[in-house]
């Protein structure tokens, strides 16, 4: 069960576009910041499958410029 | 298993953003994320909180409202405030975005050829001034007139008196409170001779019945009955709803009367006569402290022109008051009240319970009322009659809806006849104020002239030519609203009006003058439980908006009356009031001086030896208590209270074949009065945008109405077209109908009748005859 | 002969009558007096408003209550088994009694709530236990598979702490109340989700501050007047 973190660089003045864009996602969670062109996503997806659908959708995501990841964690499968 | 899950994947998440977030800042220090939890609330430590009361209603809540970057952003209720201890209500939280609607007015504009163009103030002013005098010069003194409010600060009102009464020697002062509060006035006055509350809001603390007489409280004075429902949780009060309607806080409370209206007057007396016969009269009391008298009936109902009420007051005893009463039993009041022998019998036995302490609470249903004197007097007959008046929780209440109606109209006086102290008709009182005011005394007329109905239909008659109206709208408010929108618009009229957003008051404008509002200007209001308080400005007013009292004072200067209009500008609020407490230096009214105000949420006059009086005429807390006895009612010469006899009376219009229903008009909780202000605070309009119709469920089934369906109301005056509401916020008796008065697009004041209380001259807006069709 | 006849045929006549009559008469004194019912209590009670009170007896309950920190429901689980945001919730566990209807099945937990070892949680509160016929509306999941895959889209459901217009100011009510008009029911006690538990559960009357944000306000042009506009 990856959990990931990225910031997300959007296209000068498509930053509200992104927002909606990633928030309509379901695996995604958008912070923006408040007072920069910059915004947090997490992603949470069950398995390495999802994840890797999920990466080809960011992908195609018009207003995003850059996605740089920070941290990822992987929960253990027990639970 | 499943909750420790989750709980875990929210923590991996929490630590995810973290992480991000700690990136992110070493790439843009500074940068800022709103913690999830605290979404949409930024940090409240950077801002700047200052006390104020509230804008909007009369119970006079102490609000905080930050600012940041000379813009006021939050509010929040004040703790220290005794008032409502830190609690407000919808309007109150969001009362700072009626600062800043787009359509703020901040320039004067002055109509030439049917067209308003921007001017500076300074021109406005000079034209204001220059139309003053030429009216006086052409039509005398009493051609102009002065119409303010009860949200005129205690300045603002003092100014205006001044200038009308003092300076240029007209009575042309009223304020709209006389279609609000007037009732609640001379209703004081008959019964104790001197106006405003003897208890408190403390009160509501003591008491263990609470009667609301047609006062739907949980929506017009939320903060007060959230009060009420405390005392409920923590000591199991009773609170008893006597209306006309079945509202939110018929809902809340623990029984629910209904009557006809007008009946009050009815039940009332039928209470005082259940209280006779059972023997719960507070015998000592009544023989130390009360007189009892009657005075003259049919009176009639004002509808005409020039009509004059004068009241006989005629001395009687206990014997035939009690004779009086015997038309009043509870049997025959049923018949005509709707309400159930045995309801009215219940209500007597808890008024005239010894050991439960009775507060009673009214506000426009009983001062919007064509006997509204009398019903006042009613209710405090039974409050005098079981001597529970003037103690700790034994309290007749009269509420008010303006946040200054007591601190300005009442406490300064702009009605027609009033002085600051006292009375025009009085020399005494006329020669007090001339001296403080530094006018030769005959500059004051001896004699009342207008009062608010009449004074608009003199200015359709012409009799009036020039009228000045502040933070007021009573192109919305007035009764038979047509008669008078067109009297104003008529030639030879000159209206400025004073205000922050364009109303339809503004549209029949030759002048307006954008005034700064509540925390952009400094000032005082005073509140139901005589409690005045002080608010400093917080922010600037927009463009070239000027408090009302700084544009009173500049055109009395061009006037002529620098002598009188001596104030300074940066402390001129501050030298008004020191001079306005003059006035009231006695120990029955002594006002709190300045620097008390600032340092507190405020103080209630008398204020003596530096302590608010909480219960006046009671020796125990009244310094001003002379007679050596428990209780001093000291308005009159003797010190005795009137027990009053007065009968009841229908409305001067009620339902015919013609015209079947009844027709009401009020408030919501979110709208506050015209809905100037309230209505462009985007929460409040996005809860309630527009008016309605209220119909009893059985009379929309009758007529197949339902929610949402176009209904035509006419009256003899005029017809309007408004959505039903059935079993919404409201559900109104059955042939009753009830609008709210809020919305300039759906005028219901163009179809209610301009009857009113003919000792008191407030007209009756919540009973005539309608006819209901839907269309 | 014939008068006597005729004198007694009469009298028999009248006889008859009396009887007749006084039959009548008989019967209808023994009927039960009818007395035509008429509505006579014209104290309507307003749903929207009444029920905001209904909790308001367990109010300082709610106030004095200690968190449990270890058994809080969030948001996330009180959409899960809706189908969208305002759905009546699915019954997450198996039912006592299949045949019931629900009434007191249902209420002996879901009236007041309250602690129950075998789920380890609180059961939630029902803002309408008047409406007693429960598995109506709410139904048990048997399955998690199904039948054929299902395009509806799940509507985002309102976010709390997003909805007050000024920092700190009372959030607006960003739900429908139809049958969930006892605020109490869902935003007090130990089964209100934490992200949207009241903080003051003894202010009772809720709507003095909250007002509801689900009108669809028709833009009747911004209010723009007439000397405004020639004011340019």
């Amino acid at each position: 069960m990856p959990i990931k973190s990225y910031l997300a660089h959007p296209y000068e003045g498509k930053k509200n576009e992104l927002i909606e864009a990633l928030s309509s996602l379901q695996q995604c969670e958008v912070t923006p910041a408040q007072n920069n062109e910059l915004l947090i996503l997490v992603t949470e997806t069950d398995c390495q499958v999802d994840e890797d659908m999920l990466k080809e959708k960011l992908d195609t995501i018009s207003s995003l410029k850059l996605l740089t990841l920070v941290s990822g964690f992987n929960t253990s499968q027990n639970y | 298993m499943y909750a420790t899950l989750t709980n875990r994947r929210k923590f991996i998440k929490k630590m995810a953003v973290l992480s991000a977030m700690t990136a992110a800042a070493t790439m843009f220090p500074g940068i800022l994320f709103a913690d999830e939890q605290e979404k949409g609330i930024p940090d409240h430590a950077n801002l700047d909180w200052k006390k104020a009361p509230c804008r909007f209603c009369g119970v006079g809540c102490g609000v905080l409202v930050g600012t940041e970057n000379g813009k006021a952003v939050a509010v929040k209720g004040d703790p220290n405030s005794p008032v409502n201890k830190g609690l407000c209500c919808v309007k109150g939280y969001h009362s700072i975005m009626a600062l800043y609607g787009k359509d703020r007015l901040t320039k004067p504009l002055v109509k030439k050829n049917g067209k308003y163009v921007e001017t500076s103030m300074k021109e406005a002013l000079d034209l204001v001034a220059s139309k003053m005098k030429e009216t006086i010069n052409d039509h005398g003194k009493d051609a102009v007139s002065i119409y303010g409010s009860g949200q005129w600060t205690i300045p603002d009102g003092y100014a205006a008196s001044k200038l009308f009464k003092g300076c240029i020697g007209t009575n042309n002062v009223e304020a709209n409170a006389r279609l609000c509060m007037a009732s609640a006035v001379t209703g004081f006055m008959t019964s104790f001779g001197i106006d405003e509350p003897m208890g408190c809001y403390e009160d509501i603390d003591h008491a263990d019945v609470f009667f609301l007489w047609g006062n739907n409280m949980a929506e017009m004075h939320p903060v007060l009955f959230s009060r009420l429902l405390d005392q409920r949780l923590k000591r199991g009060v009773k609170i008893i709803d006597f209306a006309t309607r079945t509202t939110r806080t018929s809902m809340a409370a623990d029984k629910s009367i209904l009557f006809k209206p007008q009946t009050d007057l009815a039940v009332a007396n039928a209470i005082c006569y259940e209280i006779i016969k059972n023997g719960w009269v507070n015998t000592s009391f009544v023989e130390q402290h009360c007189n009892f008298s009657k005075g003259l009936t049919n009176m009639g109902y004002g509808l005409e022109d020039h009509y004059k009420f004068k009241d006989k007051p005629e001395k009687i005893n206990f014997e035939s008051y009690k004779k009086f009463l015997e038309e009043y039993t509870p049997e025959k009041v049923a018949k005509i009240s709707g309400v159930a022998a045995k309801d009215i019998k219940y209500m007597a036995s808890l008024y005239g319970n010894p050991n439960k302490k009775v507060m009673s609470l009214w506000c426009m249903g009983m001062n919007q009322h064509s006997r509204g004197t009398w019903i006042n007097n009613l209710v405090y007959n039974i409050h005098l009659l079981t001597g529970k008046i003037s103690e700790p929780g034994n309290s007749p209440f009269s509420l008010t809806g303006q946040p200054s109606a007591c601190g300005t109209v009442r406490e300064v006086g702009t009605l027609t006849h009033k002085l600051p102290h006292g009375v025009v008709m009085n020399k005494k009182h006329r020669e007090f104020a001339a001296k403080i005011w530094d006018v030769p005394v005959e500059n004051i007329a001896p004699k009342p002239t207008y009062h608010t109905v009449e004074m608009f239909r003199a200015l359709d008659r012409g009799d009036i030519r020039f009228m000045w109206i502040q933070v007021t709208n009573p192109m919305v408010t007035m009764p038979k609203l047509k008669r008078y929108r067109d009297g104003v618009k008529k030639e030879g009229r000159f209206i400025v009006v004073s205000d922050i957003y364009p109303t339809p008051t503004t549209d029949i404008a030759d002048v307006i003058l954008p005034s700064a509002m509540w925390i952009e200007r400094e000032g005082m209001y005073g509140n139901s439980e005589r409690r005045t308080q002080y608010f400093e400005q917080m922010v600037e007013p927009p463009g070239e908006a000027i408090s009302d009292t700084w544009q009173i004072i500049e055109v009395a200067k061009r006037l002529g009356y620098e002598k009188q209009f001596y104030y300074k500008e940066e402390t001129h609020i501050e030298e008004i009031y020191t001079e306005y407490r003059k006035h009231h230096n006695n120990k029955k009214h002594n006002m709190a001086p300045l620097e008390v105000l600032k340092s507190q949420s405020g103080a209630m006059w008398p204020y003596v030896d530096g302590k608010s009086t909480k219960w006046r005429f009671n020796a125990k807390y009244d310094p001003a208590c002379s007679n050596g006895k428990d209780f001093h009612f000291y308005g009159k010469p003797d010190g005795k209270a009137i027990i009053w006899q007065r009968p009841y009376e229908p409305a001067a219009e009620e339902p015919d074949n013609e015209y079947p229903f009844w027709l009401n008009t009020g408030r919501v909780v979110e709208h506050w009065h015209t809905g100037s202000m309230t209505r462009r605070i985007p929460v409040l309009h996005k809860a309630m945008p527009h008016a309605y119709v209220e119909l009893h469920p059985d009379d929309a089934k009758r007529m197949q109405i339902r929610t949402g369906d176009k209904v035509k109301l006419t009256t003899r005056r005029g017809e309007i077209v408004l959505p039903a509401s059935i079993n919404q916020r409201g559900v109104p008796a059955p042939m009753q109908v009830f609008v709210p008065f809020f919305d300039e697009h759906m005028l219901i004041n163009d179809i209610t009748l301009d009857s009113f209380c003919p000792i008191s001259k407030e007209p009756d807006y919540k009973k005539c005859a309608v006819k209901v069709e839907k269309v | 002969m014939q008068k006597r006849l005729g004198i007694i045929s009469l009298f028999i006549i009248l006889f008859i009558a009396f009887i007749i009559i006084w039959n009548f008469s008989y019967q209808t004194g023994l009927k039960e007096a009818y007395i035509p019912i008429t509505n006579t209590n014209s104290n309507a009670l307003i749903p929207a408003e009444d029920k905001v009170f209904e909790r308001s007896g367990f109010a300082l309950e709610y106030a004095n209550m200690p968190i449990d920190e270890n058994h809080q429901r969030t948001l996330e689980t009180y959409y899960t088994n809706r189908a969208y945001p305002g759905a009546p919730p699915s019954i997450p566990h198996a039912v006592k009694e299949e045949r019931s209807m629900g009434g007191n099945t249902c209420l002996q937990c879901h009236q007041h709530g309250g602690f129950v070892a075998k789920f380890d949680a609180y059961a939630p509160v029902t803002p309408h236990p008047e409406m007693i016929n429960c598995r109506q509306c709410h139904v048990v999941q048997n399955t998690e598979a199904f039948f054929t895959q299902t395009g509806f889209q799940k509507i985002k459901a309102p976010k709390a702490g997003v909805n007050n217009a000024l920092p700190g100011s009372p959030p607006m009510i960003p739900h429908q109340i139809q049958m969930r008009e006892n605020c109490l029911a869902c935003h007090a006690g130990p089964a209100a989700p934490k992200e949207i538990r009241v903080t003051h559960p003894e202010r009772i009357n809720c709507k003095q501050c909250h007002v509801p944000d689900h009108n669809k306000v028709k833009e009747a042009a911004i209010f723009v007047r007439k000397n405004t506009e020639q004011n340019e």
